[in-house]
This record gives C-alpha cells, structure tokens and sequence, in this order.
C-alpha cells in the first residue's frame, strides 16, 4: 500500500499527518465534547456520593431517590422532543441547550444552598433530569450541523468518548475531595457547581451557535412549522429509521439488567460488580472515536448491524451453561462495542438524512424513540424472567434481536437511499 | 470577538479552578470537629435492661459513630470502634462502618472487648446489622448504587449477607439463597433482600423481607438449606421478639417511602400498630417482650409493643440501640 521509505524518520511524521487528518473533527464538535465532559464530570460527582450523603447526613433511605428518579424519567423523554422542535422553530438550537445546561448548573447552585432536605434533593434531582431532557436534542443536532456529513459517524464517536470521560473522571474527583476532606460534603457540591458553570461557559463562550450546515436565516424562509416536524415521521427515510430505532431499541436490554444476569451466571464476588460499569465504560470510551471513524470509511449501518450483532453475542453468553472470568470481560469489551458502535452511529445516520432545519427535532424523536422502546424492553425482560426464568427471558430477547436485526436491514438501507427529487 | 471571548474563558476557567481548591483546601485544613463534646444523652433509665447505641453527630467527624453503653441511665464510652450500623450479641459484634480510605465501607467483627477480630470489605452503604442470640451468625445489608455509569445512576439495590462471626467468613448471600412462593420457586431480576432477623431459639433459621415488583414479602429461610419461603406481603425490616412469638416491623404507607410500625403476632396473624406516629426507617429492637426501641436516626425511643402508650426518648443524639442482656453487658466490662 505505502511505497517503501527510506528513512523512518521520514515516515513518522507523515504518518502522524494522515492520522490526525483521518480525524478531522471540528473545533465546535470538540468544544460540545468538553462541555457536556463538564457537565457530566459535575452530575456524576454529586450522582455518587448522593447515596453516602443521604444516609449518613440526612439519614434518610436512598431508596427514596430512586423512587423519584424513576418518576422523571419518563417526563424527560417527553421533553426531549419539545425542546428539539423549539430549537428548530426558534433557530437556535444553542440558545436551547445553554438553557438545558443552565438548568443543571442552577440545581448544582442550589444543592448547595438547600441540599439539607430530601424534598429539596428530590426537586434538584428532578431539575437535573429535566435539564438533560432540554439540551440532547438541540446539542445533537449542534454537533451534526457542525460536521461535514462524510464526518459525521466520527464527531458524534469523539462526543460520546468525551462524554464517557466526565462520567469516569466525576467519580474518582468525588472520592478524591472526600479523601482530602473526610465527611466534607458541601466541598463535593462546591467543586460539582464550579465543573457544571466551567461546562456551560464553554458552551456560551466558546460553540459556534450556527455552524456550517446551520440552515441561513436571512434569507426569507418562514421558520419550520409544528406540522413540518410532525411530518418528518411521513418523510420515508426518517419513517424506517425510526422504525428501525424501535424494533431494535425493543429488543436491547439495558446493560445493568445484562450485568444482573451475568453476576448469577458467574457468581462472582459482589465486590466486582462495580467494575463491570468500568470495564463497559473504559471500552465504550476508547473505542467510540476509532469505531465513528471505522462507520463513516465502509458505511455507518453495516457498523451499527455489528453494534447490534455484538449485543446478541453477549445474549449468547448468556444462554450458555458456565461463564469464566475471561468470557466475562469479553463479554464486558463486546458491550463497550455495543454501546461504540450503536450510540453515535445511529445520531449519525440521522444526522445524514435529516433536513438541515429540523436537525433538532428529528433527533429528539429519534432519542425519543430509543429511550421509550428501551424502558419498555427492561420492563418486558423482568416480566419474562419472572415467568420464565432467566433462560428463558435471554432466549426470547435474542430471537426477538434477531428478527429485529433482519427487519432492520431492509429498512436501514431504504434509509440510505437517495429521497426522491420533484 | 472569538479571542475576546477567549479571554472571558480564560478567566472563568482561572476563577473556577482557584474556587474549587480554596475550598477543598478550606475543608481540608479548616477545623473538622466542633469544640462541644456533644455525646449520646441518655434521657430514661431502663430497668433490667442495658443498650448499646452509636453516636449521631454528624457535623463532626470525629465522635460521629463512635459507640456507647448506656447502663442505669448513665453513658459509657465503649473503645474506639466508630459505626455506622452496630450490633452485639453473646460476645460477638457487627461494626458496619466507612472503612479508613474515607471512601469505602467495611465490617468489623468485633469480640467482648470491642477488639477487631475480623475486618471484611463491604460493597455498598451499611444498611442493617443483626448478630443470632447466641452469637453464631451475623447478618449485614449493604445498599448499592445499580449503575452509576451508563445512565440510572440513583436506582439502588441491596445485598444481604450472612457471615459466620467465629471466622468472619461469609456463610451465604441471600440473594442466592433458593426462593418458593406458595410452594413453587420463585424468582426475578428486581429481588432485592434486606433486614434479617435470626429466631432466638434456633439460629440457622431467619425472617427478612423480599423486595420483587412493588411487593415486600417477608420471607422465613434456613441457612443450612440455602433456601427461603414467601410468608406473608406487606413487611419490611422484621425483628423478632426475644420469646420468638412476634415480629415486629417496617409498614410501608401506600407506595411512598413512609413507614409506620407495627407489631405481627407470628400464631394468631394479629397485626397492629404501635403508638410511634411519625414514619420510622429503622429496623426494630426488641427490649423485652414488650418493649420495642428504634431510632429517627437523630434519638433512641421506646414504645410498648402491645400499641398503647406514647412513644419516649430514651437516648438522645443516638441510632442503632442494640438491647445487651445481663450477660453480655457484663461480658462487655
């Protein structure tokens, strides 16, 4: 392939070249990655040591946390499609966002301030949600309307990387700030307020709110209407991609149910069990970008079929009789692969095919879409391990992933067709 | 335009980061414990009886947890152990605490003398402690964080060990342990198990609750069988009274997490209130065969079981009253 050099010290520099060419990414792309890194580095402090503060400080259960977590979930869902057609009515999907962020980094300020009630935790709790709720979309579609649309499959792979690296980091700051000042909450809540204002100073500073495919405003085109979002489920190509989202979204279940069911294959030490996230979390981190590069070069839906394919391999390891410790961490490295190949491919292929002016909406559906159909299949996989064991429930699942996968090939590839002009 | 809002960037990354380490240094440095040598206040003398409690302090560190006897109305300090959770019974104790690193949480075992006989690696928040009557087995719930990564990161789950207190090895989880409703097995994804109390005659049998699809079932188990049958919905947190004949325990308001306490007669199923009206979120002590002890994890009260009377604060600034009988107050000396 390559001619034969000479000298190595010639090679290593061009080589160096043409991989950082290959990874083309725009500056704004990585300025959204350092943001939501940020945001995330400041949820994931407070996420952790919530649990210790509750129950030490407050004396309180943590299981009532959960019980209102739960509760909002399902309205940030709903949330996300509202704010993506608003980002598209009003043209600014990055006004959109900083309110989302704004949001957040308003309830770290008053956790602070009112952290001392489970109510008041219970409401900032809630905020955060409905935060994260407003600013996906309209951040997805910054992204996508940033890159070129041959880069796509790799700026939203170098976004989920950054993004996984706020999740990582969070933690590990929490602990360390605890281990320089035992028992030191509000230190914990001070450092989180001052990562979630650094992440939306980035955001109001240093994005480009309208970016290179940004539709133009000037130029005398009324603002999408409420029926031209709703209309773009009709559109065909957005219709089978939706379509698609939902049958496979369905049949995916979420990774902390699939780590449940592999601690009662293996029996391992409950002691480990944290590490499965770490293991998951670290593979998904490094393979995100190479992956979006790998999607963008031979065709982002064979990449995303793989995701899926992977995910049916760890089903598959499921069904079998016994499991090491090393078919475990496969297990763990095909998930992290999973989760590389399906989480920025799929904005990707939205990204593509979606009209440049209801970018924002079109990805709230489609997050929409995955997050509803992934509820209901963590729903519908505990019901089926209550009635039919955990067997059965893995069985079900991955003949279901299978047909969903056959399914979704006819329709990803009507997606990629060319819309038809006239 | 781009550069001057570099700049304004540049500050405010300056301004958070020389914020953020003043005040983790300020924590860090500034005075951890405050001069008042608050301590657990005993405010009624128990006839008969003798507890054990944990200090609760929170704004200070150093006397947070530490634990203390109370005998005939007066506070003793008892060694330098410092608990979250704390239980003692026939010469073996449960220290469930925040292990050294500050960031982690541990079990010690401990023997008469409050010395650390075995120490063992806990995998989430101490949740409940129980030591068997005659000292045999320990049983601890740990709450841990479901997924902190990937998402859901407050949905919680509990684990609920029993460890074997002459060698501090785990004798089984519970969340292994073999289930059976209405005599056919019994299983799914969201089992969850906490409380455990052991029956005062026979030490391999227990009570805990099951937690599966907004149910919290008390279940009865055999250690030695590894196995647990369903008994009856609607009970969290049991405790068994030291005759064996009742349990007393956790009911759960609607589907908030609000809790009133009641008191189930094991042979007749009678089942009632007692006079506590404010929700409770602890697992009961048995005093006497009357009387319950618990904890708003703020005080120690007491209330008679039978559901008269008016609950009294029997130790202030105090959780996790453990009832020590005569012989293991003296063993404690």
């Amino acid at each position: 392939m390559y001619q034969v050099e000479a000298s190595k010290a010639l090679l290593k520099p061009k080589l160096w070249a043409r991989r950082s060419a290959r990874l083309n990414v725009p500056r704004n792309v990585v300025m959204l990655g350092m943001v939501s890194m940020l945001t995330d580095v400041s949820s994931e402090m407070v996420a952790t040591i919530l649990p210790l503060y509750l129950v030490f400080s407050l004396g309180a259960s943590p299981l009532a946390l959960g019980a209102i977590d739960g509760t909002y979930r399902g309205a940030a869902a709903l949330v996300q499609v509202i704010s993506g057609f608003a980002a598209d009515r009003w043209r600014r999907p990055k006004q959109v966002a900083e309110a989302g962020y704004g949001i957040s980094a308003v309830g770290k300020v008053a956790l602070v301030a009112a952290g001392n009630t489970i109510g008041g935790i219970g409401a900032i709790v809630a905020f955060d949600r409905i935060g994260k709720g407003i600013r996906t979309a309209p951040r997805d579609a910054l992204i996508s309307l940033s890159s070129s649309k041959a880069g796509l499959a790799t700026a939203f792979g170098v976004h989920r990387a950054m993004d996984s690296a706020g999740a990582m980091l969070g933690p590990l700051i929490a602990f360390g700030i605890l281990l320089a000042a035992p028992a030191r909450f509000d230190a914990v809540f001070v450092v989180s307020t001052f990562f979630a204002v650094l992440g939306l100073a980035v955001l109001v500073l240093a994005v480009q709110g309208r970016p290179k495919r940004a539709p133009r405003v000037d130029d005398g085109t009324p603002p999408p209407s409420l029926r031209a979002a709703l209309g773009l489920a009709r559109d065909r190509r957005v219709a089978v991609l939706l379509l698609a989202a939902a049958v496979l979204s369905l049949t995916s279940v979420s990774d902390a149910m699939l780590y449940v069911g592999l601690q009662r294959k293996i029996d391992f030490e409950p002691a480990v069990f944290p590490l499965l996230y770490v293991i998951t979390a670290v593979a998904f981190m490094g393979l995100a970008i190479p992956v979006g590069q790998l999607a963008d070069r031979v065709g982002r839906v064979p990449v995303l079929l793989c995701g899926y394919a992977l995910l049916f391999v760890v089903y598959g390891a499921l069904l079998m009789s016994s499991l090491g410790y090393g078919l475990l961490v496969l297990c763990l490295l095909g998930l992290g692969g999973y989760f590389a190949a399906t989480e920025g491919v799929f904005a990707a292929i939205a990204g593509a095919i979606l009209p440049e002016e209801l970018q924002a909406s079109g990805l709230g559906m489609l997050t929409t879409v995955t997050s509803i159909g992934n509820l209901v299949s963590s729903v519908a996989f505990g019901a089926l391990w209550l009635a039919l064991g955990l067997r059965g429930a893995v069985l079900v699942f991955a003949v279901a992933l299978a047909l969903a996968i056959a399914a979704a090939v006819p329709l990803l590839l009507r997606s990629q067709r060319a819309p038809v002009h006239g | 335009m781009a550069s001057r809002n570099g700049k304004i960037l540049a500050g405010i990354v300056v301004l958070c980061v020389l914020g953020a380490g003043a005040y983790i240094a300020y924590a860090a440095l500034g005075p951890s414990s405050t001069t008042t040598d608050a301590r657990p206040e005993a405010k009624a003398v128990l006839a008969g009886s003798d507890v054990m409690v944990r200090a609760v302090d929170p704004k200070n560190p150093q006397l947070n947890g530490r634990v203390y006897e109370v005998e005939d109305g007066e506070v003793h300090h008892d060694g330098d152990l410092a608990c979250e959770r704390v239980y003692y019974a026939a010469g073996h104790g449960i220290c469930m605490a925040i292990a050294p690193s500050g960031v982690d949480y541990e079990a010690k075992i401990f023997g008469p003398k409050m010395e650390t006989e075995h120490t063992i690696r806990l995998t989430g928040l101490p949740s409940r402690a129980r030591v068997s009557r005659d000292g045999r087995y320990g049983a601890m719930t740990v709450f841990v964080a479901g997924d902190s990564y990937l998402g859901n990161s407050t949905a919680f789950s509990t684990r609920t060990y029993v460890v074997d207190m002459a060698s501090g090895h785990t004798a089984g989880q519970l969340e292994q342990f073999k289930v059976t409703k209405d005599g056919q097995p019994f299983d799914a994804i969201d089992f969850n198990f906490w409380g455990i109390t052991f029956d005062p005659a026979d030490s391999d049998r227990f009570y805990a609750t099951l937690g599966t699809g907004g149910h919290h079932y008390l279940v009865e188990g055999s250690i030695s069988g590894q196995e647990m049958k369903v008994l009856r919905d609607g009970v969290e947190c049991p405790s068994l009274s030291p005759d064996g004949k009742q349990v007393a325990y956790k009911s759960r308001i609607g589907d908030e997490t609000r809790w009133r306490l009641r008191v189930l007669d094991l042979a007749t199923l009678e089942d009632h209130a007692v006079a506590e009206e404010r929700s409770i979120d602890d697992q009961v002590e048995w005093l006497d065969d009357d009387t319950l002890a618990y904890s708003d994890e703020k005080n120690v009260y007491t209330v008679p079981a039978d559901g008269s009377g008016e609950p009294e604060l029997l130790v202030a600034d105090a959780s996790s009253p453990v009832r020590l009988s005569a012989a293991s107050a003296r063993s404690l000396q």
